[in-house]
């Protein structure tokens, strides 16, 4: 199989899941590039595109919410930060994603 | 490549979106509308076999659906293979389970292989593929 048939593939779905829910892709292409590029070695070890920013604890329920795009079940952080953990995603009206402050969720007021 | 143009289906049977399986030949093949525009691949999937017009078409990506591998029906290439299953929580009974972990083995060992892809053309409200 081919990586980079892969990753547009998995673009092409996920923009269709993230657009309605108000985020895009980084503008960033050399990192949405390397991202989607870990989620297709994922997905060929595991057969889920799991973030490859957060570890897997194989338990199902709680890895089944590392599933890229993880937007709705980590969402109101997200939107908090505009973007999701690993950067893949950021809000619609962000341009710079250097320019975001970086929260965590006691930031946040989440823990 | 082969220029021998075959009628297939009628274009208006069809839907945009949809698939229909036809067999021309001895050729099991899946005829996919996307967008107005027809594509063909082989019907059985590179993984295990199912008849792939019973799967889904997004775009150009077809998806199994048996095991939800998927490909693109513009070349017929793999994209990816099959997507794990969730037995749950619970263990099952020692004869299932022997069955399910041998059926397990034996799975790790398949391949999913890109699978052919036909040249189509429209001719007449017809569409054609070359066999």
């Amino acid at each position: 199989m081919n990586t980079e048939s892969r990753k547009r593939a998995l673009q092409y779905f996920f923009e269709k899941v993230v657009g309605p829910l108000g985020f895009k892709f980084t503008p960033d292409v050399e990192l949405k590039e390397f991202l989607l590029e870990q989620e297709v070695v994922l997905e060929a070890k595991h057969g889920t595109p799991f973030c490859p920013c957060q570890p897997l604890r194989h338990e199902r329920a709680r890895d089944m919410k590392m599933v890229c795009p993880c937007i709705p079940f980590h969402r109101e952080h997200f939107d908090a930060i505009k973007r999701c953990w690993c950067g893949l995603f950021v809000h619609k009206d962000v341009v710079d994603p250097n320019t975001l402050p970086q929260l965590t969720p006691k930031d946040v007021g989440l823990e | 490549m082969s220029d021998r143009f075959v009628r297939a289906v009628c274009a208006d049977e069809i839907a945009p979106g949809g698939m229909k399986a036809v067999e021309i030949d001895g050729n099991e093949i899946v005829v996919c509308n996307c967008r107005g525009v027809y594509y063909a691949v082989q019907r059985r999937c590179g993984h295990m076999n199912a008849p792939l017009e019973l799967g889904t078409l997004d775009g150009t990506y077809l998806t199994c659906p048996m095991h939800c591998a998927q490909f693109d029906i513009s070349n017929g290439e793999a994209l990816s293979g099959p997507v794990p299953s969730d037995l749950g929580h619970e263990a099952l009974p020692p004869m299932l389970g022997a069955y399910m972990g041998n059926i397990g083995m034996l799975m790790a060992h398949v391949r999913t292989e890109s699978m052919r892809a036909y040249r189509t053309r429209l001719e007449a409200g017809w569409v054609e593929i070359a066999l």
